[in-house]
């Protein structure tokens, strides 16, 4: 088991670096020059060459990057070129907003998603199988830049219940993580149903009911838990795609995340802030699936043994 | 005590706390709002520091934060901000503080603290974008505290109209203060907080009221929470159908201005097809700028024939390309182009979908004079950059908050050529290089002025760019704001002297 953490440690440590190389390389070969974008075009050559190399533009780039892992085994992220923040504290300013509507979109993606799923499995090729299908494809279809202004039309202008968008309390974040979390459930919820349907046709199942156990017992404690596997599995990718992609819903509801942060750094070219943002979405994104490919070893040792 | 009953008292202490939180939370925003103007912006102020702000936002919250010497009045000429000026020779201005200035940390303002900003903006070190224009400042030194003399190292008799950089204390710039986010200046508004990079907190220094500068990037949730409440002013960047809608709502007040920002149709004078003259002349009879400024922008733009509007002390009478198609098809037709054999050019813009909706606009109108246009959108680092290189045959732009006539060598002097200017259209022509100079090196402003009216004319013959708009400076506001006023440059001074009246902070009242 120790061999098999080491190597999936090893291969994940292997992706970061990867991740960060390919940034570096892809943030600089886009046009735009960050130097022009933080002087304007009236800012004289000279100026230009000693602003270049005060932030270290003008050494090649093997130099920059070897100077920028330097920084970053010692945690240091720099500062942003433009608003010289330091870029810790830009992401710590960003990163609670984005966990705080993750878990929210999650909770709501949960509590839609199971009933549903469960419910359409039940009664699979009957209108309440229909009509919650129904629901999954609309809600993945809807995308969120309009499903955002919609639920602000009807909740927060007709109705009046939720603000319109910014963070200011719990009230606030209840619009965004609907947005986030109808979509979410609804990709959730037909993986399962699918994932049950699989599970309701086996032997053991069958067993159970024949020992007369009733239906809410035989799904929570026996079927469910066998079709988890691949919807554990979604679930963590959806975690990452949660931190990283929920750009149309931050910039609809104004909420102040990271996905909106790394746009905009993007926008001004502001390579440290962009580098550091990928760095955090992609570490996240090998940690989640580092801990699945663990966990899943340690569940099913068949993992282990083909690795 | 049991454990089910301990159990009981956990789960009861677990509800009341979550109902507390919630309750908490949710009469935060009307608890927080008494006595706050809240002010809907669609891009964050990059940085407080005067030294270093180049975007239009960190300029116009600059303002209200920092005192300068120097103002423009409704000509766009030079007027005293916090001090006057003499000319003693033609390399030799003398400034006088003609009022009593505090910082927000409690120190008077001083001929001191001009002195050590305009070091800092000098200071190579510092990287300053400012540096460029008033570089040829050769020293600076203080009379008195009231009194400070600038010696120059070239004649400049505009030289007042680049003293519009905020002052800062000379004791916080010795020790290195984080001006950037921690402003210190003397202007009417001083630092609150800054929460995160969308949400700024200003307090007026008159009264103690509160002013919630708040990033809301989508037009159509700025309009929303401005309706809803939970903004009470909004200004610019608005689609025409927003307007539209907004001046039908009740409760919500409309003010508009005339504004100076200068749409253009920009030419690579370079290229084979739109170096060509008769070109460039069908392309601007072909247009029509009052149809696209009443249905596209939603009469919210006052038609261009140069950079300056009629008002500017240098506004030209200039010849005028009014729409005329037939004449534009008779130059192409002459150039041996028709409807089956069309000429074909490419157009560079943003990704920003106002400014492709104009794109579409211009490509159909071009279309009725045998132009087809391809219109290739881009983002706006690569848009940018490939202006910059010449990469373009045709583009339009936005030149914001030009006064001063300093633009005509940076935009068409030959020696302008990006990246030391912005002649991106690559025009030479000695007689503008000529124009350029002359008006430079004449004191007099009046014929000073001639002189670039002079150089308007020859601009306007040679069409390096086709003038097409100035866009209006237009604000929305909630009947519960007061005496606020929308400028020429669309800046943000109206909150000097906004006011809001009590008892209205409640939000989510717009009845129709």
């Amino acid at each position: 088991m120790l061999s098999y953490i080491v190597s999936r440690l090893f291969s994940a440590f292997i992706v970061i670096f990867g991740v960060v190389f390919i940034v570096f390389m892809l943030i600089h070969m886009v046009p735009g020059d960050p130097v022009e974008v933080m002087l304007g075009e009236s800012a004289s050559v000279v100026d230009r060459e000693m602003l270049r190399h005060a932030l270290g533009l003008d050494l090649s780039l093997p130099q920059q990057f070897i100077n920028y892992l330097n920084k970053l085994v010692h945690f240091d992220l720099g500062q942003s070129l433009h608003s010289k923040k330091a870029i810790s504290e830009l992401l710590s300013e960003r990163i609670v907003p984005t966990l705080e509507l993750s878990i929210a979109a999650l909770l709501v993606a949960f509590l839609i998603a199971f009933p549903l799923g469960i419910m359409a499995a039940l009664k699979k090729g009957k209108a309440a199988d229909t009509a919650a299908m129904v629901f999954s494809l609309t809600g993945i279809s809807i995308p969120n830049f309009l499903m955002g202004p919609l639920l602000i039309l009807v909740f927060a202008i007709m109705l009046g219940w939720f603000p319109v968008s910014g963070r200011d309390g719990l009230s606030s974040l209840v619009l965004p993580a609907l947005t986030l979390g109808t979509a979410l459930a609804a990709i959730l919820s037909r993986m399962i149903r699918a994932s049950l349907l699989e599970v309701l046709n086996e032997d053991y199942i069958r067993t159970a009911r024949a020992k007369g156990l009733g239906t809410i017992r035989v799904i929570g404690l026996h079927a469910l838990k066998n079709a988890m596997l691949p919807v554990i599995t979604l679930i963590g990718l959806q975690i990452g795609a949660l931190l990283a992609g929920a750009v149309i819903t931050e910039m609809v509801f104004s909420w102040p995340g990271l996905g909106q942060l790394t746009i905009e750094s993007i926008q001004k070219r502001d390579y440290p802030v962009v580098q550091a943002c990928i760095l955090l979405i992609s570490t996240t994104y090998v940690v989640i699936n580092t801990l699945t490919d663990i966990v899943y070893g340690m569940l099913d040792p068949r993992i282990r043994i083909s690795q | 005590m049991t454990p089910d009953r301990l159990k009981k008292w956990i789960f009861v202490l677990f509800i009341s706390t979550l109902a507390m939180g919630l309750s908490a939370c949710n009469n935060r925003s009307s608890d927080s709002s008494h006595a706050i103007i809240r002010f809907g912006i669609s891009s964050a102020p990059v940085t407080l520091d005067p030294l270093q702000a180049t975007d239009a936002t960190s300029a116009r919250i600059n303002r209200l934060i920092y005192e300068t010497l120097v103002e423009f009045g409704e000509d766009d000429l030079p007027v005293p901000g916090i001090a006057s000026w003499q000319q003693l020779s033609q390399r030799h201005y003398r400034f006088k503080l003609i009022k009593t200035s505090w910082f927000h940390h409690g120190k008077k303002l001083t001929a001191n603290d001009v002195k050590a900003t305009y070091e800092a903006v000098l200071d190579k070190k510092n990287a300053s974008p400012q540096r460029n224009i008033i570089a040829h400042i050769q020293r600076i030194e203080v009379i008195d505290d009231n009194t400070i003399d600038f010696f120059l190292s070239r004649n400049d008799p505009l030289f007042p109209a680049f003293l519009t950089i905020g002052i800062m204390p000379v004791d916080q710039l010795a020790k290195h203060h984080p001006f950037n986010n921690q402003p210190v200046g003397s202007g009417p508004f001083k630092f609150s907080r800054w929460p995160f990079d969308g949400q700024l907190f200003l307090q007026r220094v008159s009264d103690g009221l509160t002013v919630e500068f708040l990033q809301v990037k989508d037009p159509t949730v700025r309009v929303l929470k401005l309706l809803r409440g939970e903004l009470d002013i909004i200004q610019n960047n608005l689609p025409p159908e927003h307007i539209a809608y907004l001046k039908q709502q009740k409760g919500i007040g409309f003010i508009s201005r005339p504004g100076s920002n200068y749409i253009y149709l920009g030419f690579n004078l370079q290229d084979p097809l739109t170096g060509d003259l008769q070109i460039r002349k069908a392309i601007a009879y072909a247009l029509d700028k009052d149809k696209i400024i009443q249905y596209a922008l939603g009469n919210a733009a006052q038609s261009a024939r140069g950079f300056f509007p009629s008002r500017h002390w240098l506004g030209a009478d200039l010849k005028a390309y009014d729409y005329n198609p037939d004449r534009a098809r008779q130059i192409m037709q002459l150039l041996g182009y028709s409807e089956h054999h069309p000429l074909q050019l490419s157009y560079k813009t943003s990704s920003d979908p106002f400014r492709i909706r104009i794109a579409t606009i211009i490509q159909s109108q071009l279309k009725k004079v045998y132009i087809d246009v391809d219109i290739r959108s881009y983002d706006w680092g690569t848009f940018y950059g490939d202006i910059k290189k010449g990469k373009f045959q045709l583009y339009s732009l936005t030149w914001v908050g030009i006064r001063t006539p300093d633009i005509f060598r940076y935009v068409f002097h030959s020696h302008s050529l990006p990246p030391g200017g912005a002649n991106r259209g690559r025009l030479k022509d000695t007689l503008v290089d000529q124009l350029i100079a002359q008006a430079e090196q004449e004191m007099d402003l009046k014929k000073q002025a001639q002189l670039y009216r002079q150089l308007q004319k020859r601009l306007n013959k040679l069409l390096p760019y086709i003038s097409l708009w100035y866009e209006d400076n237009i604000a929305f506001y909630r009947d519960t704001i007061k005496d606020y006023r929308v400028s020429v440059d669309g800046n943000y001074d109206g909150l000097i002297t906004a006011q809001k009246l009590k008892g209205s902070n409640k939000q989510g009242s717009n009845k129709k």
